[in-house]
């Protein structure tokens, strides 16, 4: 192994917070002024430990006796011989050294739309966020509420910006930039697809009479919100989109699952609502009407099934 | 002449006594008069249920713990006894009456605290004292968690033995450990009451101590399922299962119930009901172990009557908009219309029958009950889909009634689109079962017309505490009737 040789400082994940480049062996560390690299920490020696070329090309790290010394893998160590992955610890600080020919990992294809960044997307998300609430405040419109055209836009884009906010503050925080036209992007779609999903599922249950479909509508929501936290961390960290994939489903199935037993639990059944409640215009209508003898008979079925309840929770 | 004065005091008072009373009753259901629940809950009886009798405050910090109210009022009448001849027909009655008043007492048997108060009185000189059901209720459904005791106006208590029970019209028979003065007739054939008629209801109302008051049979009640009394005077919670009597001590009936809504229109059940209940007493050997199937047994009779009578001839249809609907309006149905046109966007008519009448099982738990309710909703501006998220909320409800509740299943529902001759409908059937009853179910069908995109017409039918084949007739003939008038 042959110099230039780079010295990097990790953060506990592992991220590089600092590289230096030295040419010439040895490496003086400490925190003392006349060291080839200062190490700035209150718990290293002013002169801490010395990087001396060791046998065939590889570099020796000497611990200079001080009182907290040099820590690989959680053990104390007076020397050690390190490789371009080896990581050791001196005080607070974690090191690790690297020559010149140390190997890196090919270039990533990059998929990022580097055009959908900053107002664009941004303004395209207020946009829905604004059209879905005034959609939504236009179906629900019962009797002159004029207000309400004007509180519902106000509420979801206010939500939406706070929410976003929050979202490009992480993004800065542990990535580069904020990206808060993205961010506002993913809620602006999110909401505009859970109305889409409800409006949907309550048309298509309505006409085949799917009543499952309006029955279990919570977890469509939960799948669409978990899809849209879904995006948000993908936006902060990008190079984590597999974990990230399989949490957010993981999370998702959990809820799932809570809502399905909170309402075991509270109404004894695994649905949200007891029946369909959705009326639509009698042109949405795609299942047959059965007469009334029919379905009597399938209201006398269900005896058997009410009997089996009673006896089986008397006794 | 001394006399006269003191009467007419004594009216004095009772009058005014009277009218606090009413006053107190009527603002209640006062302030809450729109709406068709309120409707539905003015038109019912509340059984003037010892459930209610709630200790007023000054008598609980007078009396020390140990003493029982009831001793501070028989200590009251003593006072009373000495005074020097005071008499009118009603005194002279409490006079002889007063050895065979009983207060009936459900006990916690964990403590012997009481849970709810009535009155009952002893029959003739035998051991049998008749009360109202709803008086011993939890003793007949709960045997285990409860027990009761009776106190007489001189104190004395002792404990009471539940022998048979008459849920329908509300009387129950019990068996104490003394025999009666004999002052209490209960006549072998029917009394012959006149309308104006005075009667004296006996009994201790709201646990305050033992009373009676005066006033007038004004005739049967049609509006109830069966037979009422209408007594025009004051009874009061806790008189419940105390007599009303006629001057010569004959009893004409037992007390009930009162209107809420009213001011001394109260009920009383026809004494010949407690005969026939007496003669039943008289056949059993030893009174049943457990009522819950006796009890069981009176409502599926009186379901199946109900059901024939509501379905004996063809349910009326009654024009809502383009629609017609379904109704019973008959002696015991009574129904109601509203109309509610909420801003210029949609208006909604609404019609609601509901019988008049409910089977008391429990304080919790009411039975024997019909009800139907129509709204047409219809706009002229709406879109189809906004109109669409108007019905779809509209016709959302969600009371049907607790699911955590132990008395009955969790209801199980049915729902397809339906059509009748003339007209689709979506239908939606929820059934619960009464655990305690077997053969007994709550229905309620809720159904939605889809024939018309700018117009709905919702229904809904409660038919509770009926047999599954009368459940399915009552909703079939409710579902069939259903239509639109067919044009030529």
């Amino acid at each position: 192994m042959s110099g230039p040789w780079t010295i990097e400082t990790l953060a506990r994940n592992g991220e590089v917070l600092h590289r230096h480049r030295v040419t010439t062996l040895p490496i003086r560390l400490g925190r003392a002024y006349d060291n080839d690299f200062i190490v700035d920490d209150e718990y290293a020696a002013a002169h801490h430990a010395l990087v001396e070329p060791g046998a065939d090309g590889t570099l020796l790290l000497r611990d200079l006796d001080t009182r907290n010394g040099i820590n690989h893998k959680g053990r104390r160590v007076k020397e050690l011989t390190l490789g371009g992955d080896t990581v050791v610890r001196m005080g607070h600080t974690s090191l690790r050294i690297r020559p010149a020919a140390h190997p890196v990992p090919p270039e990533l294809v990059d998929r990022t739309m580097h055009g959908w960044e900053g107002m664009l997307p941004g303004g395209a998300g207020i946009v829905l966020c604004l059209l879905t609430a005034l959609f939504v405040a236009w179906l629900l419109d019962a009797g002159g509420d004029p207000e309400r055209y004007g509180v519902y836009p106000a509420v979801a884009v206010g939500a939406g910006l706070a929410w976003s906010g929050m979202w490009a503050f992480s993004n800065r925080l542990f990535g580069r930039r904020a990206r808060l036209g993205r961010h506002l992007f993913i809620v602006g779609f999110g909401l505009a697809a859970l109305v889409g999903v409800r409006l949907l599922a309550s048309v298509v249950a309505y006409a085949w009479s799917l009543e499952w479909l309006t029955g279990y509508g919570s977890h469509a929501v939960v799948v669409t919100v978990s899809m849209m936290i879904y995006f948000h961390l993908a936006t902060v960290t990008p190079q984590f989109r597999r974990r990230l994939r399989l949490s957010c489903a993981g999370i998702a199935v959990l809820v799932s699952l809570l809502i399905l037993a909170g309402n075991m639990q509270r109404n004894g059944r695994t649905a949200d609502e007891l029946y369909m409640p959705v009326l639509l215009p009698p042109e949405l209508r795609a299942s047959p009407a059965v007469p009334v003898a029919e379905y009597m008979g399938s209201v006398g079925a269900m005896k058997r099934e009410i009997d089996a309840e009673r006896r089986g929770n008397a006794e | 002449m001394n006399r006269t004065v003191v009467a007419r005091l004594a009216a004095l008072l009772t009058t005014c006594l009277a009218l606090g009373a009413g006053l107190d009753l009527v603002t209640r259901p006062a302030s809450a008069q729109t709406g068709a629940g309120a409707v539905a809950r003015a038109g019912l009886a509340a059984p003037a249920g010892a459930p209610v009798a709630a200790p007023v405050p000054q008598i609980a910090v007078d009396t020390p713990p140990a003493a029982t109210p009831t001793e501070l009022i028989a200590g009251e009448a003593d006072t009373q006894d000495a005074l020097p001849q005071p008499s009118s027909a009603a005194q002279d009655l409490y006079e002889s009456a007063r050895s065979d008043l009983l207060q009936i007492r459900m006990l916690l048997k964990n403590g012997r605290t009481q849970s709810t108060v009535g009155s009952g009185f002893l029959v003739g000189t035998s051991n049998l004292a008749l009360t109202n059901y709803h008086v011993v209720s939890q003793m007949a459904l709960d045997p285990a968690i409860y027990t009761a005791e009776y106190i007489d106006t001189d104190g004395n208590t002792g404990p009471v033995e539940l022998l048979a029970v008459d849920v329908l019209h509300d009387l129950a028979v019990v068996r104490i450990n003394r025999n009666g003065s004999g002052f209490f007739k209960v006549p072998e054939q029917k009394v012959k009451l006149r309308q104006g008629q005075p009667l004296y209801s006996l009994g201790n109302p709201l646990d305050l101590g033992f009373a009676i008051s005066e006033g007038a049979y004004n005739g049967v009640l049609t509006r109830s399922f069966y037979d009422r009394l209408i007594f025009s005077g004051p009874i009061n919670s806790g008189m419940s299962g105390g007599p009303s009597v006629t001057a010569s001590g004959t009893v004409a009936g037992i007390n009930v119930s009162r209107r809420r809504d009213g001011e001394s229109v109260s009920f009383l059940v026809p004494v010949m009901y407690a005969q026939e209940l007496l003669r039943k007493v008289a056949q059993q050997a030893a009174p049943p172990p457990d009522f819950n199937p006796l009890i069981g047994k009176q409502l599926l009779a009186h379901q199946a009557g109900m059901v024939d009578r509501l379905l004996e001839e063809p349910l009326t249809l009654k024009g809502m908009g383009p629609y017609l609907v379904p109704v019973r309006e008959s002696g015991q149905v009574r129904c109601w219309g509203r109309s509610n046109a909420r801003g210029a966007a949609y208006a909604v008519d609404a019609m609601s029958c509901v019988m008049q009448s409910a089977v008391f099982v429990s304080d919790v738990q009411q039975t024997g009950n019909v009800s139907m309710t129509h709204r047409y909703i219809r706009s002229g501006t709406m879109d189809p889909m906004r109109f669409a998220a108007l019905a779809t909320d509209i016709f959302q409800v969600d009371n049907l009634g607790s699911t955590g509740d132990p008395r009955l299943t969790k209801p199980f529902c049915t729902e397809r689109f339906v059509h009748t001759r003339t007209l689709p409908l979506r239908a939606v059937t929820c059934v619960r079962a009464y655990r305690k009853f077997e053969g007994l179910y709550n229905f309620t069908l809720l159904t939605a017309s889809t024939d018309a995109s700018q117009a709905s017409l919702q229904s809904r039918l409660d038919v509770s505490g009926v047999s599954y084949e009368n459940g399915m007739r009552v909703t079939r003939a409710y579902l069939g009737a259903f239509g639109r008038p067919v044009r030529k």
